[in-house]
């Protein structure tokens, strides 16, 4: 459906403030559903913990880790929730 | 070498920025302030080795709200087994003749929510809040669509047809 069309069909005339509507519906629309899931991997560094996640994420769906022990595989892994007992260490 | 990494590592967001933990078992046996020995905590540290590409994430992303074709119809289309999907290139400067990367049903969707933020600049809120409701039905529609089941019962060999 072209832009024009879906301006017509809703009654707006302000071609700007209807592609920046459509822009907030497609954003509301990827955050709900699962429409352009996208893979990207990081390297795991030691002793960093912060790690800057690609610009175009909406929302995650999984994270995994590479097992080097089990064939290379990655491993989904879980999200923490609530505080925890961390500690910063540098020689583990 | 990391191992049974489903059950070691841990992530969690903190603003834009991924956390990763790993988790260690304590063995430590230390006295309290009563004199009490009891087992340490175990404890979260950070990530004790490093991975190339070892952190893999799959997410949501805003994947090319506008493109030039339309991606609900086939480039060709001239048996069963030779057609091809449009080429979907992304329309950076959008204007009216610009397609939205959605489904129909989604494009749908979208005209109820360009309806619901009209009504809302208007001041119509209950115009609003019918529109958004559509809007949430339609997109339900569409996750619906994708979860066709069919259940099929046999039949009994006496039965008469």
């Amino acid at each position: 459906m072209t832009v024009l069309e879906i301006m017509e069909r809703a009654g707006i005339r302000d071609t700007n403030l209807a592609i920046a509507w459509i822009k907030d519906a497609v954003h509301f629309i990827e955050s709900t559903q699962t429409e352009n899931l996208k893979v990207r991997k990081l390297n795991l560094v030691k002793n960093q913990r912060d790690y800057v996640l690609p610009a175009d994420l909406i929302s995650i769906n999984s994270v995994s880790v590479l097992d080097t022990e089990d064939d290379n595989k990655y491993k989904k892994i879980r999200r923490m929730v609530g505080e925890h007992y961390v500690t910063e260490d540098t020689n583990p | 070498m990391s191992y049974d990494t489903s059950s070691n590592f841990f992530w969690r967001m903190n603003g834009q920025q991924m956390q990763m933990y790993r988790y260690r078992k304590s063995s430590f046996l230390t006295p309290d302030v009563s004199g009490r020995v009891s087992a340490d905590d175990d404890e979260l540290i950070y990530p004790d080795e490093s991975i190339t590409n070892g952190i893999r994430v799959e997410y949501n992303a805003f994947v090319k709200p506008f493109i030039s074709a339309d991606p609900n119809t086939l480039a060709t289309d001239s048996s069963e087994t030779t057609w091809t999907n449009p080429t979907l290139t992304e329309v950076t400067s959008p204007e009216e003749t610009s397609h939205v990367n959605l489904n129909r049903m989604l494009s749908l969707a979208c005209v109820c929510f360009v309806q619901a933020q009209n009504a809302a600049k208007d001041g119509n809120i209950q115009m609003k809040e019918y529109y958004m409701r559509e809007f949430y039905k339609k997109l339900a529609d569409n996750e619906s669509n994708k979860r066709k089941i069919s259940i099929a019962f046999p039949s009994p060999v006496s039965s008469v047809r």
